[in-house]
């Protein structure tokens, strides 16, 4: 068998597996160790667990937990509550104020954790039931949810940045900053295509009335819940960016001030501490071991030399454009996104698309974006979308997997939309990095 | 059937005790993290904080993975699976969780040989290395360090890395004896906590 083939054998077994029901990390880990040693023999044994001292050495990887826990403490310890109220009162009184609101909910929660998840629970348990309780469209704001969620894995701190850049091999700092630009544009959009949604019906999202009685002052006492956010990721990102501490100090920092944060707000009980922390176990094994079985795979992969053969399939036997291959591939992402699961999507795709990418003479902190914002677009794409599932079951009892699924389409255009923009303007994702760190 | 079940309820619970323990892990990993940047701040920098919070990174989730699998945490896809009776899903299970075995058993040995060699052995056998350890006949050689300023022993943590292996193997086949159990219509729930 030539190099291709068995590149093409290993990942149609490991497809194969997957479909099986199988851990994710066992089917992928199993693949790369009998792969290894039918191709090495002896020697090749050492190969998946000299993956796990590689796991060891990549530091950033610390930041996962933290990232992890403090998301959990934010949508356990109900500290969202005041910052949902916040931008009721300021937003309500607008057509659809309500839904652009909780776009700026989610931006903020988004800053202060890693993950989509406690996003989607917040925006799921708080926001959602009192929209439908003022009569806001349901599949408008079940897609607000979704949507605003998402933008968790893009504005920094970012668990999948963080994961990308181990695979591409980039700096991470860099990486965060650039996903900042798209993401807040990201949000502008949303917050748009709602205003022009309401504009045109404004039944969708009615005026909240009984703001009239609401005082000035409480009106700027609610402002002080979104410091809150402010000062959490301030507490993180000010030493980061400084150079006083390093990216994982500073997680470590920002997961202690949410905890503190929720403590002082009296929202911290035992259970709901002992709750988080066993969550938190539970999301950072099931990444670790994910990665440590695709780091296994991908050293494999690597050492059959099959980024190399697919590079010279594209370019030289197709006669493909660099630019057509990239296109090509967000494509075939996205396609994929819809049957894979995401996790195991996220950790098989990026080191067979990176290095290509690399290859292909793209920028790889530029890429890192499209790569996010592809995953959240495959996070969200029916029939089979991790994002989907959990909002059912969080979302109240009389939104059905149908109206999810409706919801999601306008907002799938628009991230579309933002994909194909930022392709177009690389600076828009490069200009931040370019600013703090130089060229 | 009743020496399978005494199997499951041992390994379930020595695994669930320690993932109950390891799981606070995160502080100690917090409070290193924590002391480091205090340090670099305002004294002189540590030079053990990265490395050891390396370290207790390790042990979270190689001592929590079998919580984790208890837990029901490792993600599926379920695009078929999710459908399935819950006999479909222990027969194949009981033959796919075999693949799971083995990845985990490469995994182990792989433990193991590192573990011999950071304690000096160069060989190709450490499990005469151990056993030669244990009678005499072999003796600790020259043990390896980590290639830091700091230069730590290495062998603690791949010995909590084997340890953890083994606990994870363990757990993948009372995994196997549940669905064994289940296919012989006992009932097991699938998720303990």
């Amino acid at each position: 068998m030539s190099q291709e083939h068995i590149a093409l054998f290993m990942f149609a077994s490991m497809m194969l597996m997957l479909f099986s029901g199988q851990r994710v990390f066992g089917a992928i880990g199993a693949i790369a160790a009998i792969a290894a040693i039918a191709l090495w023999g002896t020697g090749g044994q050492d190969i998946p667990f000299s993956a796990a001292m590689k796991l060891m050495k990549w530091y950033p990887l610390l930041t996962l937990p933290m990232f992890i826990f403090m998301g959990y403490v934010l949508s356990e310890s109900r500290l969202a509550d005041d910052l949902y109220r916040m931008f009721h009162v300021w937003f309500g009184n607008v057509s659809g104020g309500l839904a652009m609101g909780t776009i700026g909910l989610m931006v903020l929660i988004s800053a202060m954790n890693g993950l989509s998840v406690a996003g989607m629970a917040i925006g799921a348990t708080i926001a959602l039931p009192e929209l439908l309780r003022r009569g806001y469209d349901k599949t408008m704001v079940t897609g607000v949810v979704q949507a605003g969620s998402s933008l968790g894995i893009l504005v920094p701190p970012s668990v999948v940045l963080v994961l990308y850049a181990m695979i591409a091999r980039q700096p991470v700092g860099q990486l965060w900053l650039a996903g900042v630009v798209p993401g807040l544009m990201m949000a502008a959009m949303f917050v748009i295509y709602i205003w022009i949604r309401c504009r045109i019906n404004p039944a969708l999202g009615p005026i909240a009335d009984d703001l009239a009685d609401v005082t000035r002052e409480e009106k700027i006492r609610l402002l002080g819940a979104g410091a809150l956010p402010l000062i959490i990721f301030a507490s993180m990102m000010v030493p980061f960016v400084n150079g006083w501490t390093s990216l994982v100090e500073s997680s470590a920092i920002g997961a202690l001030a949410a905890l503190a944060a929720s403590i002082l707000k009296r929202r911290m009980t035992w259970e709901v501490f002992y709750r988080c922390t066993k969550q938190t176990l539970g999301i950072s094994c099931m990444f670790m071991w994910i990665i440590l079985a695709a780091l296994g795979f991908g050293a494999v992969f690597d050492g059959l030399g099959a980024v190399k053969a697919i590079e010279g399939l594209f370019t030289e036997q197709l006669g493909l454009s660099p630019w057509m291959i990239l296109i090509l591939m967000q494509l075939s992402f996205i396609l994929m996104g819809t049957f894979l699961d995401d996790t195991a999507m996220l950790v098989i795709v990026a080191p067979l698309y990176v290095p290509l990418v690399g290859a292909l003479g793209f920028d790889l902190i530029w890429y890192g974006v499209l790569y996010t914002i592809t995953t959240q677009i495959a996070y969200m794409t029916p029939p089979f979308g991790y994002n989907l599932f959990l909002m059912k079951a969080m979302a109240p009892p009389e939104i059905g997997l149908r109206d999810i699924y409706r919801s999601i389409l306008p907002f799938v255009l628009v991230m579309v939309l933002a994909l194909i923009v930022i392709m177009a303007f690389p600076d828009i994702a490069l200009w931040l990095p370019h600013l703090v760190y130089g060229t | 059937m009743k020496a399978i079940l005494k199997f499951i309820d041992i390994v379930d619970g020595i695994n669930l005790r320690i993932g109950k323990v390891a799981m606070f892990g995160l502080f100690a990993l917090m409070a290193v993290l924590l002391w480091s940047s205090v340090s670099k701040t305002f004294f002189t920098p540590s030079l053990w904080t990265l490395e050891t919070a390396q370290f207790i990174m390790v042990g979270y989730y190689m001592l929590g993975g079998p919580y984790s699998i208890l837990m029901g945490s490792n993600v599926r896809m379920d695009l078929f699976y999710g459908n399935w009776s819950l006999r479909r899903k222990a027969t194949i299970d009981s033959l796919t969780v075999l693949f799971l075995i083995f990845y985990l058993g490469v995994m182990f040995y792989g433990a193991l040989g590192s573990t011999a060699y950071s304690l000096g052995y160069w060989g190709t056998a450490p499990f005469e290395f151990f056993a030669g350890l244990i009678t005499g006949a072999e003796e600790i050689g020259r043990m390896e360090r980590s290639s830091t300023a700091w230069r730590p022993y290495i062998w603690p943590v791949k010995a909590v890395m084997t340890l953890g292996l083994f606990l994870m193997l363990l757990q993948a086949l009372s995994e196997l004896c549940k669905d064994i159990a289940r296919l012989q219509g006992h009932d097991i729930p699938e998720v303990k906590e």
